[in-house]
This record gives structure tokens, sequence and C-alpha cells, in this order.
């Protein structure tokens, strides 16, 4: 009986996605656990709050920039073939999108919302950070639809979409259900795990480009707090330079983790959670042989 | 008479491939080995010739770890005294050597002359044109595919020549020609055989071809007669769920061949009152005018009829454009000077895309490509296949259970319904690929290659399907390479020939 339960378990870490789902969470575990232990507890509390937020965030981005990219993307290659008339406007306002650095552009998002949080037009915070991931996704959805695009071209060449074509099978279908979503999953899967993790970049730019003090106006104080928030306070950047001088002075190295804990903390979470995304990714893709 | 024979089992890591057991080569003769495609033939030639990666595949020969197989003296002797004629050549030619240094590489320097070899594979192309085609270094598109299969038998013929002189070896050879004329007409398959069987009449050596033309039956009996009990004939199939490998008699392919004389003739042979469908001659496309006519030569242009209940057969040698001809039909690709006329309409190269969409494709007309494996989605389940058709009902699993088993020998089980694409043989995916096209009901039925990849059985039941189309009042039009057969069944008068030529004369 044990034996089998070991071998089932043995099993089950086999395939590389749940092998790395485990160590994500026992990684989180492990930190939450010593935070708990030598973190104080309002810091504790804040990086908590910030590791939820900034997952929430990450997660409506992604959901924001498929729903937008996908329909975006289908409807440039029917108005391509369709409607060339309307193509070119369409092709030339998403060019001006994409002509915006993306900083830039959600900078100017953020100060939109800093008025409406002023105004008390966005009250709760979670419609505060719904909009955040909106302003965010308005300028990362357009790789999906670069790659929705490209997927199409792809198969546009190749015999099966003609031969469902010529079986009478509508385009729309073949597209949607057969080219992007049997043919494509895997290659949307990455795309939208790298969609997480530029947001988690992102937001850590901006973040930091407001805490050194882009504007009077403008002020983080009343956004949702994120990883990239907390880690532009002043404490979190104490706290990383000392990693830079424990790598010199190998004295320092033990204090990393009682007297630095929340900058080291809010680094972890960041590199390590992206890393076991990508992994789980990877494993997914290659479990389901997508 | 001695045979080679071997139990072999062959996997991926995933899943099984091929588990056959007394796999038999008979010795000192030439074997043809028949089979559908993607049944595992090339595979198990692979395996016997010790050309598999241990690393890739999990191989036993008789039970044994490959490895142990790789290193009988027997199958080392094979690897030297030897030749693989890969089915895709393509991949098989060093880029950096032009033609002609290849064909002299290795042990094949050794052979002193061959020339003649050269100039009866290239019969009718002068030696000066055939001088530079060897000075060519292989590149996509030059040497073509049925060049490059020309330069590969060659060096198979070279290496025969070469080990007919040290007779000694002869019995050590074994010569594996895969699908060696995929890419050649008729008329240099029958060059290549003849230059095959001269040689095994000068001393008996041990050869596997492996080939889907059953047409070489015919030419077997027709022209190399006298050592037609030196030649065998073997079919590689699943009986009752196993592959095992069977003799073909060859009087099954000759008696049935005979018996389709004028079987479709007598159907089709009534004169359309109304044609369904009329192409006009003279479409242009990538800088070529093609002509279609009724006559060989091509004399005589001719606009390309078809009416309710008759099969028309297009002719043409490969690359001429005949695919090109029917995707331009289709509207798939645009060209210049397009004309047809279906059904009270007319159709020409500016005719919008939208308009095939909603009236021609799968309503009036459809078109079965010539590679199933390119033409069905890999990543879809047989029954998704058929989702999405145009139906006035929805179609249910029992409808699709009851066209696949109109082509399929075995029970349509859920499994079967369930089963990724990407999974079926060669064979059941041409099968499928034609049942989905056979499932609309249009008038008009574009057939390019429909016996890609068929084995025997599929090939007569292929065609009794096709024939109740065609006697239900569809017209059809055929494209095929199998010429022996489609000469026998449609009369003379609906055979029709594509000429191909440089649209500014």
């Amino acid at each position: 009986m044990s034996r089998s339960t070991h071998n089932s378990s043995a099993a089950w870490c086999q395939q590389k996605d749940r092998l790395w789902l485990l160590i994500w969470i026992s990684g989180l575990t492990v930190l939450g656990m010593w935070d708990a232990v030598f973190l104080n507890q309002p810091s504790f509390a804040l990086l908590r709050t910030a590791f939820l937020n900034s997952t929430v965030a990450g997660v409506l981005v992604v959901g924001f920039s498929v729903v937008m990219g996908w329909s975006v993307g289908v409807s440039s290659y029917f108005l391509e073939t369709r409607r060339p008339a309307l193509y070119f406007p369409f092709t030339f306002l998403l060019n001006v999108v994409r002509s915006i650095p993306q900083i830039v552009g959600i900078l100017v998002g953020y100060i939109v919302l800093t008025i409406l949080i002023e105004q008390e037009v966005l009250r709760s915070q979670f419609s505060q950070l719904v909009w955040m991931a909106f302003v965010i996704s308005m300028f990362v959805f357009l790789e999906l639809v670069d790659l929705i695009r490209e997927r199409i071209a792809h198969y546009n060449k190749l015999d099966f979409f003609q031969a469902m074509l010529c079986c009478g099978i509508k385009e729309g279908r073949i597209i949607n259900r057969e080219i992007l979503w049997k043919n494509s999953r895997a290659h949307l899967l990455h795309k939208m795990i790298s969609i997480f993790g530029i947001t988690i970049f992102l937001q850590c730019s901006i973040d930091f480009i407001v805490s050194v003090g882009l504007s009077t106006d403008v002020s983080l104080s009343n956004f949702p707090v994120t990883l990239g928030g907390l880690l532009a306070k002043l404490d979190s950047k104490q706290d990383i330079l000392a990693i830079g001088s424990s790598l010199s002075s190998m004295s320092n190295m033990q204090s990393l983790f009682f007297e630095h804990l929340q900058g080291v903390s809010i680094a972890f979470v960041i590199v390590f959670s992206l890393l076991c995304i990508y992994k789980i990714s990877s494993g997914l893709v290659k479990r389901y042989h997508l | 008479m001695n045979d080679l024979h071997f139990d072999i089992q062959i996997a991926t890591a995933e899943r099984p491939l091929v588990d056959v057991r007394d796999f038999r080569i008979p010795l000192d003769r030439i074997t043809f080995l028949f089979g559908e495609s993607g049944i595992g033939k090339s595979l198990i030639a692979r395996a016997v010739y010790g050309l598999l990666d241990p690393g890739e595949f999990r191989v036993k020969i008789d039970g044994k770890p490959y490895e142990s197989y790789l290193e009988r003296p027997e199958t080392k002797a094979i690897k030297e005294t030897s030749f693989y004629v890969f089915q895709e050549p393509s991949s098989h030619l060093n880029p950096l050597l032009p033609l002609a240094v290849q064909l002299g590489e290795g042990s094949l320097a050794k052979v002193p002359d061959n020339s003649h070899v050269i100039e009866e594979m290239w019969e009718g192309t002068t030696k000066k044109e055939i001088d530079s085609l060897l000075e060519v270094y292989p590149k996509p598109y030059r040497p073509s595919g049925g060049e490059k299969q020309r330069i590969f038998l060659i060096m198979a013929l070279k290496k025969i020549d070469l080990m007919l002189e040290r007779r000694h070896d002869i019995h050590r050879c074994l010569f594996v020609f895969d699908e060696p004329t995929g890419s050649l007409d008729n008329h240099f398959r029958n060059v290549f055989l003849s230059l095959l069987f001269k040689r095994f009449q000068q001393f008996r050596f041990t050869t596997l071809l492996i080939t889907h033309d059953y047409s070489m039956v015919s030419e077997v009996a027709r022209s190399h007669s006298s050592i037609a009990d030196q030649v065998a004939f073997k079919e590689l199939g699943l009986h009752r769920g196993h592959l095992s490998l069977k003799d073909f008699q060859p009087e099954t392919y000759l008696g049935w061949l005979n018996q389709q004389q004028g079987t479709i003739a007598s159907t089709s042979s009534r004169e359309p009152a109304k044609p369904l469908l009329r192409v006009e001659s003279g479409a242009e496309v990538f800088g070529q005018r093609l002509t279609i006519s009724k006559d060989q030569e091509g004399k005589h242009s001719s606009p390309l009829e078809i009416g309710p209940g008759s099969m028309v057969y297009l002719k043409a040698p490969s690359g001429t454009g005949k695919t090109t001809l029917v995707k331009m039909m289709m509207g798939l690709i645009r060209g210049n000077k397009l004309r047809l006329m279906l059904d009270g309409m007319t159709l020409t190269e500016k005719t919008p895309r939208r308009f095939w969409q909603k009236r021609i494709w799968g309503k009036e007309m459809t078109m079965v490509f010539q590679h199933a494996d390119e033409a069905l989605n890999p990543r879809s389940t047989v029954t998704e296949t058929f989702l999405g058709l145009p139906s006035t009902k929805p179609i249910s699993r029992g409808d699709i259970r009851q066209t696949l088993g109109e082509l399929y020998d075995f029970e349509i089980t859920d499994e079967f319904l369930n089963k990724e694409v990407s999974t079926l043989s060669g064979g059941q995916k041409q099968r499928l690929n034609l049942l989905r096209s056979m499932f609309l009901n249009t008038d008009i039925l574009i057939l390019d290659e429909p016996l890609n990849g068929l084995d025997f059985e599929s090939v007569t039941k292929v065609l009794a399907m096709i024939e109740q189309k065609q006697r239900a009042g569809k017209g059809i039009l055929l494209i095929s390479h199998n010429e022996e057969i489609f000469d026998a069944l449609i009369p003379s008068e609906q055979i029709y020939y594509l000429h191909a030529r440089p649209a500014t004369q």
C-alpha cells in the first residue's frame, strides 16, 4: 500500500508542471514561514497584500490582453480579406498605440487613474486594480495581436486551411477553432506567461519611476500596494543595496535574511514566481502536447 | 529457398509503432512490398538495414535489443555491400557538393564508367544538358524531385554493378528501394525497372522494393515475365488488429484490372446534354498558359466539360500544373484568363472570394487535396474532422460512424472517433480525407490523387465509392498518377490533357 502510494506520488512529480507547482508553493510557504517569524508584522502584512494584488493584476492583464488580442487579431484578418478599405485606418490606429512606449503610455494612464482616485470615482481597491490592469493591457495586448496574425498567416498557406474552405467550413471556425484553439494554444500560453512577466516588470518600473518623484502631483499613496510599489519604497531599496554589498563582503550575507528581509523577500518572490510560472507552462505544453 | 526473417518491434518513448512477427525477405529475389502508407514499411526496412537510431527508437529484433542486431556480422555486411534509396531524396543529398561528385563518392568511385546508366535514366536529354545538370549543387528548387530520385537510383545501380563484379559478396547484399519511382512518370519508372532486372538476370541478389504503385505488377508481368518466378509480391497490412506480411497474388490485381475495363464507361459514356462545369482552356498563372486538349500532343485546345454522372480524367506529366489549375478552379489561386461556367454562373479570377465562400465551396463544388497529411488538421479528432461541414441538420456521431464504415473495414468505436488525426496511419488519413468531401453532396467533386497511400483493398473500395457518386449524377474530375487504373476505367473521350507553355507565346 505504502509502496503504491510512493510510486503514484513519484509519478505525479515526474510531470514537470506539477513538480514546479509543488516547488513554487513550497518555496512561497517556506518564505512565508520565515517572514512570519523574522519580518515585522506590518511589513509581512504589506508583503502578503502586495503579492496578492500583483498576482490579481497580472491575471487581469492577461485576461484583458487575451480578449482584446484575440478579437482585434481576428478582426484585423477579416478586415484585410473582406473590407480592405477599413483595414488601413484600423491598422493605422493599432500602429499609433504601438508607437507609444509602454512605460510612457502606462504612466499617463496612471495619472488619469490618480485623478479618478482623488476625485473618489474609483473607491474600492478592487476597482482600482481592475483599471490598473486595463491600462497596462492597453499597451501589451498588441503582442498577442501580432502572434495571432502570425499564426493565421502561417496556416493560411497550408493545405489544411484551403482544404477546409473547399469543404465549405466557415472561415471563422477554421481560424478560431482549428488554427488558434487547436494549433496555437502552446504559443498563446507562452505569450500569456510572458505578458504576466511583463506586467510584473512594468509595475515595478512604473512604481519605481513614480517613487523617485516624477511629479509632485502623482502619488502612489492611494494606489493598491503591489510588489513593484513595495520594492520602490525606501527601506526595500536599502535592502536591495544590501544584496549588492553582501556580494563584496560575505560577512554581511547573514544579515540579509534577518535585517533586510522585506526587500530580499520581494525580490525573491518576483524572480522565483516568474521562473516557476515559466516552468509550469512549459511542463503543461509538454504534457498535453499543445 | 532461405529467407531473411525477423520479429520486429519498434516504439518511441510515447507509443508503440510497429510490432510484426515473421517478417520475411526472400533471399536472391526481388520483393515488391505493398501496403497502405504509414503502416510501417519504411520503418521496418530501415530497422533491417540497421539505420534506426537506438536513442530515438526502442527497437527489438527477434526479441533482442537493437544494439545486438547492429553488432551482428551480417548487419555490418549489409551496410558495406548494399545501398538504400530513401523515399525522400531531398534530405539525403549533400548541398555542398555538385551532383556529379556525389555520384562518385565513397565506394561508388570504384565503378569505372557508368555514363550509360546516366544516359538511360535521362533518355531524351542531350549529353550537354545532362552534364550541366550534374554540375548543380542541390538546392530546394534544382534539381527537381524527379531528378533527385534519378540520381539516387543511379547511385544504387552503380553499387549493384560494383557488387556484381565482386560476386563473392553479392549474397551478403540487401538493396532497398523505398518508393523509388514516386516522382517519375511511368516511362522512366519502366526504364528503372528494366535496368534493375537486367542486372538481376546477370546474377541474383536480394532486393526489397517498397511501393504503392500496384501497376508495377502488370509491368513485371508484361515486360519481365521470363523471371517472374524470381519476383515476390507481398503486402503488409493489419489483419485482425495485428500487423502481418502476406503474399500478394499478382492475379488479384491483374484480374481485377481486367474486370474494370469499361465499367465506368457504361455509365459515363452517355453524352451529357448540358455540362455541369465547363472550364475554358488558356488560363494563365505563374507566367504559364495552361492549355487543355483532348489530344495528347495538345494541338487543338478544347474546354474541359463535366456532365452529370460523368467522370473526367485530367492527365499531364508531374509539375505541369494540374493541381494549380484545379486550385484556380476552386478560387484558391488567382491567375489570369480563368473562365468557368458552373450551374449557370460564370466565374473568373475577378469573382470575389466571398462569392466562392457563399455559393461554391462545399455547396456546388468540393475538392480532395492530394496529401492527406497536409489536408487534415492533425490536432482534430476523427469526429471533429466532420464537424462544421455545411449540412441541413446537425451532424451526429451516428452519421459520422455510418460514413466512416464505408471505407474502414473495422468497427468504428468511440475510441477511434476520439482519436487525433496525427495518430492515424497514412492510409487511414487518406480515407478520412476522401470521406470528408464525399460526405458533402456537391454536384462537382474534384479528386486530386485519390488513391495516394492506399492498399489494394482500399483502392477497390474508394473506386466503388467514386462510382457510386457518379451513378448518383455527380460530375467527377480526377487527377491521378495511377494511369493504368484510370485509363482502364475511363473512356478515352473523357480524358483531357494539360499542357503548360510560357504565357508570352
